[in-house]
């Protein structure tokens, strides 16, 4: 049984087919990567897996119970982690405090210890801060803890988020190109992270990417998407020598 | 039949009133993406010009050196004060939201009605509370149309409001600054890069939009002719429903919406008693946008997202 | 200019050094001596009684008095804050901190009950400080409460005179019904004895009241954000005002009258207390965090196993019954309420303490509140240009503050009953 699969997936918007028939095995401790010409509808398909959109057909499993159309919260609740292609931060709370909000999920003093402060809360907000440093030490970003995340570079950014993905306790982590924008520095650091989470949490890990070399050193297996559709997957090596690929890939700056 | 068609007419006068105030609300929030709270002011401000210069025109006919007919008097009084309350709607944005271009979008809305509040007691500490009549410069003449009663003035405001709806339309769809408008209402962050400048559309826009105030004011002043510093509160706030009843920044919307408004309100009054007439209106309006959450005319920038 | 700049830091230098404590103390003693030597002072000087609100009002009334109120003020207040905070300082800031050794709720409640204290001896002087001082403490609630959804979730809601006028109608009518004999009630159902015992529970009533009718803001703001909200809520509040002019029952547009007596100072004082409280420990909960990651950005928040409906649901409800309770307060306060008390204006001036003091901080709305509130007393004999002062300055903020004057700043109880230690020395 694998962890995600998602099954005969097609959606719609408006009259336009944005993805068709996509389909997606995900086995425990594996890395995936999905590439594609800009606007070929990758960003689509980690919304349509994650919530955002509810997919026109098909289906969604994560760890063998059907996820499609639940509310995004629940999906991620259920264990799918993810970052944004854009940086989605929070920017008037700390870095700790996003780490914390991502626990959200596992408060249990109720509205009642929100309101009065009981001494469950007390013991479980002090669990989340714990347990948040101790990931932030992991991504080493502790000593910006205290920091509001719009004051801090952009390597360190695009850490709180892989953080803060972390956090919610994922089964599956879903990488929304994680290295855009990045210097060869950052580069760098970031694939050492991915390695990091995926050997010593031993997560799945479904990465988007514009960069063939980064998906050529970090995942076992490509897929292809072209215009929603996938038209190419197997071992790195074969999908870039796949004419399908070197035809979609014609003209764009894909070794940038 | 005709008790319907006499309300109907009544309607369409209201509404005109409605649609260009909520005109000057949409094309600001077209170009900036704010709203302009102090816009309902504007609109009071307006008919108090129109009041003065009318005042002025009249007593200077008296004199008997020229003696203007009064429609020409009419007109005279709405196009100077559309000019005077232009330069109020400049300053306006000068004052309040130049500014504040780059602050929260809530901390404008913020001056906006300040500057509301301030317009409404600098009126009132200028002109004390006494309330003010706009003075008569044509004769009402009623027609009979079997049994619908429509007076000369009715079909004047009706046909003047349209007629300056027309002139916008065809400003912004014609002329170099129309387009620079549009431009600016597609892209605020590009265009200014392309060599239009930000400043000048922004104060343009809000000139436009509060001289279409004051032609309102002064209309709704020959309709009802007594004038008092608060009357922009109630029309400002109904326009600027209306105005995001028709869809954010969309002129075509704000006009139908605008009359659309005045036909509720009418009708309500025509079923139920008077009292109820703001509490339907707004429940319709409020059912509005519950169903449909981006006006009519309005694109829905999130309504893909499903949260 | 280098003297401005010496003073400047010799005062910040005693700010810094000066515990709460301290300056409580300072203020009791001012109040207390008020009390004792207010009136013959306030005769030596000329002035024609104890000025009420540190004589700003008599010297906008009177300018020739200016110097004579300014003088009484030294006198009464200056001097005794000045006197303790720097004498006092050292042992008072050892007294803190043996409070907070003691323990951190007895250190809070005895900070409040000196602060009480100071607050009611300071209205005992006339009846319109009483009643200014009830109405700045509510205006504290409904400032804070508006806060929690346009500062700390950042939608821009309308609604709340709406809110305010449903907690101030159900409170009223349970009251008034029970406990009074009234032209639209009739004799009193219960024995009126009672009554103030029942006054919290009318309270709640009328908050959940609110809270209620926030739901009907509450559901639509799940798809619909910004502007379109703002109507939204703008047409709820219409519509409650507009209901209740239509409500014959309770007295439709001429209003309610005949609301007992029960909001006196130091149940309103509490209620206050309360509610700041309980806003506070919401706010900076993880739960309550939530707000500002639906703020800033909602996607992420869904993402993050934020449940950003119910977290929609639960802000709207808890402000919405904070102003109920406000409300309700406000109608015993004023003891008569009629529809056209909430309606625009009243809009216009609960979002002027709000973004005035600043979003996203109970700070924020507690100076908001008060400044404006005093303000708006203190300019009252300018009449009409109270309501050209009070709007450029609200202007001013906006335009070099933006987001208000103590914006985005956390309450930190333990901080604030914390004694102060200069800097660079340990006394």
């Amino acid at each position: 049984m694998s962890l995600l699969r998602v099954e005969h997936m097609t959606h719609y918007f408006g009259g336009l087919q944005a993805v068709s028939d996509y389909a997606l095995e995900l086995e425990p401790g594996q890395i995936k990567g999905l590439i594609g010409p800009n606007g070929a509808g990758k960003t689509t398909i980690f919304n349509l897996i994650t919530g955002i959109h509810t997919p026109s057909e098909g289906h969604v499993y994560l760890d063998g119970q059907e996820i499609t159309g639940l509310r995004p919260h629940r999906i991620a609740a259920q264990g799918l982690g993810r970052t944004f292609q854009n940086l989605a931060l929070w920017r008037h709370m700390t870095v700790l405090e996003h780490v914390k909000m991502a626990h959200y999920s596992r408060i249990d003093y109720g509205l009642v210890g929100a309101f009065l402060g009981s001494r469950r809360r007390r013991v479980q907000e002090q669990e989340f801060t714990e347990r948040s440093r101790e990931l932030l030490r992991m991504l080493d970003i502790e000593s910006h803890a205290e920091q509001l995340v719009v004051n801090l570079p952009y390597g360190v950014q695009r850490r709180v988020e892989m953080a803060r993905a972390l956090a919610t306790d994922p089964k599956v982590l879903l990488l929304d190109e994680p290295t855009v924008g990045m210097t060869a520095e950052e580069l760098r650091q970031m694939i050492e992270v991915i390695h990091l989470v995926h050997q010593r949490l031993g997560l799945a890990v479904f990465i988007i990417e514009h960069r063939l070399r980064f998906v050529m050193e970090l995942c076992q297996e490509v897929q292809t998407l072209v215009f929603g559709r996938v038209v190419a997957q197997g071992e790195p090596e074969e999908i870039l020598n796949h004419p399908k690929v070197i035809e979609a890939y014609l003209g764009e700056d894909w070794e940038d | 039949m005709t008790y319907f068609l006499q309300n109907l007419v009544n309607a369409l006068q209201w509404g005109s009133f409605y649609a260009l105030i909520a005109l000057g609300y949409s094309m600001v929030y077209s170009i900036l993406m704010l709203f302009n709270f102090a816009h309902g002011d504007i609109f009071m401000v307006g008919a108090y010009i129109g009041f003065g210069v009318a005042s002025a025109l009249v007593a200077f006919n008296s004199l008997g050196l020229v003696v203007l007919p009064g429609w020409l008097l009419l007109v005279l009084t709405i196009l100077v004060s559309m000019l005077l309350t232009s330069f109020v709607g400049m300053l306006v944005e000068r004052i309040g939201y130049r500014p504040l271009r780059d602050a929260p979008r809530a901390s404008a809305a913020i001056t906006g009605l300040m500057i509301g509040i301030i317009l409404e007691t600098g009126n009132l500490a200028l002109l004390g509370a006494q309330r003010v009549r706009l003075p008569t410069m044509i004769q009402s003449v009623t027609y009979d149309l079997g049994g619908v009663f429509i007076t000369n003035k009715k079909i004047m405001i009706v046909l003047v409001s349209l007629g300056l709806m027309l002139t916008l339309h065809q400003f912004v769809r014609r002329t170099k600054w129309g387009m620079a408008m549009r431009a600016m209402a597609y892209d605020y962050a590009v265009v200014p890069l392309m060599g239009v400048p930000l400043n000048k559309i922004a104060a343009m826009t809000f000139a436009i939009g509060s001289a279409l105030a004051a032609a309102a004011g002064i209309l709704y002043g020959v309709a009802y002719p007594v004038l008092d510093p608060y009357m922009g509160i109630v029309f400002g706030w109904k326009a600027f429903v209306a105005a995001i009843l028709g869809g954010r920044g969309s002129i075509m919307g704000a006009c139908l919406a605008g009359f659309l408004l005045g036909f509720i309100e009418i009708f309500v009054t025509m079923v139920f008693p008077s009292t109820l007439r703001d509490l339907i209106a707004y429940g319709i309006i409020m059912l509005i946008l519950v169903f449909r959450p981006h006006g009519f005319f309005g694109e829905a920038y999130s309504a893909r997202l499903r949260l | 200019m280098a003297i401005i700049k010496r003073i400047t830091s010799s005062l910040a230098a005693w700010v810094a050094a000066t515990p709460l404590l301290a300056w409580l103390l300072g203020a009791l003693a001012a109040v207390l001596l008020e009390h004792g030597v207010g009136r013959p002072l306030a005769d030596l000087l000329g002035l024609p009684k104890v000025p009420v609100l540190f004589g700003m009002v008599l010297a906008l009334k009177s300018p020739g008095l200016i110097l004579s109120a300014v003088a009484y003020g030294t006198i009464i207040y200056i001097v005794p804050i000045v006197l303790i905070t720097r004498l006092g300082a050292g042992v008072l800031n050892q007294a803190a901190a043996g409070l907070l050794r003691l323990n951190l709720s007895a250190s809070v409640v005895i900070h409040l009950c000196l602060l009480y204290a100071v607050l009611h001896l300071w209205s005992d002087i006339s009846d319109y400080r009483v009643l200014t001082l009830k109405l700045t403490l509510i205006a504290v609630m409904l400032t804070l409460s508006l806060n929690v959804i346009n500062g700390y979730m950042g939608e821009f809601s309308c609604s709340h005179p709406g809110f305010m006028a449903l907690g101030a109608y159900v409170t009223s009518v349970f009251t008034v019904a029970f406990f009074v004999k009234d032209k639209l009630f009739g004799p009193p159902l219960l024995p009126p004895e009672l009554g103030p015992y029942f006054f919290p529970v009318a309270l709640v009533l009328g908050g959940l009241a609110a809270a209620l009718g926030a739901l009907l803001v509450a559901i639509p703001s799940f798809r619909t954000r910004g502007d379109y909200l703002a109507i939204i809520s703008l047409a709820f509040m219409f519509i409650v005002k507009s209901a209740i002019e239509n409500l014959e029952v309770v007295g439709g547009a001429r209003g309610l009258r005949s609301q007992p007596d029960w909001a006196n100072l130091p149940f309103v004082f509490l209620v206050t207390v309360l509610c700041v409280w309980v806003i506070n420990n919401f706010v900076n909960s993880t739960m309550g965090k939530a707000l500002n990651a639906v703020r800033d950005n909602e996607m992420a928040a869904e993402a993050m196993t934020v449940d950003t409906r119910r977290t929609k649901i639960v802000a709207f409800m808890f402000a919405g019954f904070w102003a109920g309770v406000a409300g309700g307060l406000f109608a015993h306060v004023l003891r008569y309420v009629n529809p056209a008390t909430f309606g625009i204006q009243r809009l216009a001036e609960v979002l002027a303490m709000v973004y005035f003091g600043g979003l996203n901080s109970v700070y924020g709305s507690i100076v908001g509140a008060v400044s404006i509130n005093l303000l708006g007393e203190a300019l009252r004999p300018l009449e009409l240009f109270k309501w050209i002062i009070i709007p450029l300055l609200l202007i001013l903020v906006m335009i070099y503050r933006p987001t208000g004057l103590v914006s985005f700043k956390e309450f930190n109880v333990r901080r604030l009953v914390s004694p102060k230690t200069p800097p660079g020395g340990d006394r």
